[in-house]
């Protein structure tokens, strides 16, 4: 009894010893996963990054953290899907990075994800028409964009009403120093 | 037989000086920011220097205070009469409870602004925190605001009053009163 015991014990053991470096390989091949569900994209393969103007200075950061899987036309049933995590916004400039995830600016508290989820997508000459909601800070607004299609990657760049998500409402409603247009821009790796 | 010491501690001096330069530069760069007609990147930067430098006038006066209560201060001269001498310690008093209120009421407009934005020290390691429990409340940041500009209008008047006090006493007097803030010839 003791001995089958063993048997079957070392025999799980050796068929999990056989699929940890399947599982690592598996795992290093999330960051760009193109499969049959679709393409698996994040920040390990792609970027999401976000510019403005403060106090007519230029700026730009990007979210450090996030995720998105696209199942583009011709396959059936197309969107897009994205979720990011708002505290990982990062611009490099230590007053900004403290101030984005207070209150009146992106809440991370109340908010830690910012999400995306496509509503129609039409194949064009040049790549994908886009078009879906944002939601930032719980508030949900239609965009729409351009994905550009090139050969190893997939791109767009839109601008977006701070304003509209709240983003600033209370220090800066007149976008007297933050611009009130903040363009996103994303790059994908296929 | 205890002798009287005839300067301030040399920390004291140093820290006088060098109040009194960063005073010069707070006003001027204060007045600046908000009346010049400059760029909002420009002013934007300056707010942060004029934060930053506040923060650091702060310790050197937290500094200047413990120096004074703990080191040996030089008596005044005989020659001043008991009103002067009254009027010199009230006027001194008044001189420290200006220059502290100044940068308390600076951090307090920063700490209550509806920008919220952090004061770091001239450095990424040094960001001195805001004041809790007033973080956009426009009230406090106006009351704030007001009291720092009233302050800073009679802390001018007062360093006026202070400077032209020195002068007067050396030429009705003859009395040398910056010696007692500067190292003494041997």
């Amino acid at each position: 009894m003791k001995t089958s015991l063993n048997r079957i014990c070392l025999k799980k053991m050796l068929s999990m010893r056989m699929l940890l470096p399947f599982s690592i390989v598996m795992y290093s091949c999330l960051g760009n996963q193109n499969t049959h569900a679709g393409l698996q994209s994040s920040h390990q393969s792609g970027s999401v990054a976000f510019s403005g103007q403060h106090a007519g200075m230029y700026f730009e950061g990007k979210f450090e953290r996030w995720q998105a899987t696209l199942i583009l036309p011709p396959q059936s049933n197309p969107n897009i899907t994205a979720t990011f995590y708002m505290r990982s916004a990062k611009t490099g400039d230590s007053i900004y990075d403290s101030t984005l995830p207070e209150f009146d600016w992106f809440d991370v508290k109340n908010h830690a994800l910012g999400s995306f989820v496509s509503t129609e997508i039409e194949m064009t000459e040049e790549g994908y028409q886009v078009l879906g909601d944002l939601t930032i800070k719980n508030i949900t607004r239609p965009v729409s964009f351009m994905l550009t299609d090139s050969q190893d990657q997939l791109s767009t760049s839109f601008g977006i009403n701070r304003l509209d998500y709240k983003i600033g409402w209370e220090s800066d409603p007149d976008a007297e120093w933050v611009s009130k247009t903040i363009f996103i821009s994303i790059m994908i790796k296929k | 037989m205890t002798t009287s010491v005839q300067r301030y501690h040399s920390l004291s001096i140093v820290l006088h000086w060098s109040i009194a330069l960063a005073l010069l530069f707070m006003f001027a760069s204060g007045l600046y920011m908000v009346n010049a007609d400059i760029s909002k990147a420009d002013q934007y930067r300056l707010f942060q220097i004029h934060k930053a430098s506040g923060v650091l006038v702060l310790w050197a006066l937290i500094l200047r205070i413990g120096t004074r209560l703990f080191t040996s201060s030089p008596t005044l001269p005989d020659a001043l009469n008991q009103q002067q001498a009254f009027n010199a310690k009230l006027g001194h008093i008044c001189l420290y409870i200006a220059l502290v209120t100044m940068p308390l009421s600076g951090w307090l407009m920063v700490s209550a602004s509806p920008f919220g934005l952090p004061t770091f020290v001239f450095v990424d390691w040094i960001k001195w925190p805001n004041i809790p429990g007033v973080a956009r409340n426009k009230s406090i940041e106006t009351i704030a605001n007001n009291v720092h500009w009233v302050t800073a209008s009679v802390l001018a008047t007062m360093i006026a009053g202070h400077v032209s006090a020195l002068v007067w006493h050396k030429k009705k007097h003859n009395i040398n009163l910056i010696s007692r803030m500067w190292w003494n010839k041997k």
